[in-house]
């Protein structure tokens, strides 16, 4: 029964690797979201993050680690950075844990050098970008 | 020196201590600044995170005169971490229709989610006078908001002329949510003053 089990875990999930730039497929809804598959950490909000999801479908998630996002006042300028990019679909700011979340079509590329950019427009620095497909 | 000398120095200044003299690239900042000696209204645009250039009409409610400050600010060093933020910037402005009237000076500060410190040494230049403003400022959120939330500080704010022999100090309230930020301060030379800021 346990190899079974083992096995199921296995065929339903993919693994998260360490990295500057990850691609992974999110746990189908209604999972925790803080907790990957392996252990790791995701470090974003698990309720912020759920509630960023809802309404989004075929979707890709960078999740960009930002240093220097200290007060919501200054964090604005990111969000406005990414709004002026019509490939994103929505954006949230996770103060708390230092993440930027944004939302792109399924269909479009993402770029973090680009991202790296829009973060830098506003005096931070984005350091590293997982990306999610949901 | 006497008050009517302390109000009207006072009265030339522009803000002792701002939050974020820059904006993000292609923002602008408006800021409106009131109290017993003046109303102050200030816009900057940044061209780049690095700098921002600005006008500043000021009404002197004292003298009964208005002028306004062309303002630079260039940002010469920032440390992001994953948990604060260190800034350092030079800051300077010119009165065209006042004669030989001129600021200029270093403003630094370093900031968490939690805690804030930062200074303002300023040297200005008018035609009567020369004399240098050192303002300090330490601040305590007392509770951590998340993104979107109204924020909290509580700052003590202590300042000197080098005109003067002792320093003063007073409390200064900040509150913010979304693009707005309001600041209310009291001192014993110009008792209350608000400060609205609107960033877009």
């Amino acid at each position: 029964m346990i190899r079974i089990i083992v096995i199921l875990l296995f065929s339903m999930t993919n693994v998260w690797a360490d990295g500057k730039e990850q691609k992974n497929e999110m746990p189908h809804t209604g999972h925790s979201f803080d907790t990957l598959v392996d252990g790791e950490k995701l470090e974003v909000d698990p309720d912020r993050l759920g509630a960023f999801l809802q309404g989004l479908s075929d979707s890709q998630i960078a999740v960009i680690s930002v240093q220097g996002m200290v007060c919501d006042f200054c964090a604005r300028g990111i969000e406005k950075m990414f709004k002026l990019d019509p490939k994103v679909k929505k954006i949230d700011i996770d103060l708390s844990k230092g993440k930027v979340l944004v939302a792109y079509s399924d269909e479009d590329s993402i770029d973090f050098n680009d991202i790296k950019q829009k973060i830098l427009s506003n005096g931070q620095n984005a350091t590293h970008l997982k990306i999610l497909r949901i | 020196m006497g008050i009517r000398v302390v109000i009207f120095a006072v009265s030339l200044l522009p803000l002792g201590l701002e939050s974020r003299p820059i904006s993000y690239s292609g923002g602008s900042t408006l800021m409106l600044f009131s109290d017993d000696i003046k109303n102050s209204l200030y816009y900057h645009y940044s061209p780049t995170h690095q700098y921002s250039v600005g006008i500043e009409a000021v009404e002197d409610k004292y003298q009964r005169e208005k002028y306004a400050y062309l303002r630079f600010t260039y940002l010469l060093n920032r440390k992001n971490s994953q948990h604060s933020q260190r800034n350092l910037y030079f800051q300077t402005g010119l009165s065209p229709n006042r004669d030989a009237n001129l600021f200029y000076g270093i403003h630094g500060d370093w900031e968490t989610r939690r805690w804030f410190a930062g200074f303002n040494v300023k040297k200005i230049e008018t035609k009567a006078s020369m004399y240098v403003d050192q303002c300090y400022q330490i601040g305590l959120a007392p509770y951590l908001g998340e993104y979107g939330a109204i924020h909290s500080w509580l700052m003590v704010k202590t300042r000197k002329f080098s005109y003067e022999e002792g320093w003063s100090t007073y409390p200064v309230l900040k509150f913010f949510k979304g693009d707005t930020l309001v600041e209310f301060g009291y001192d014993k030379h110009n008792h209350w003053n608000a400060h609205l800021m609107y960033r877009f």
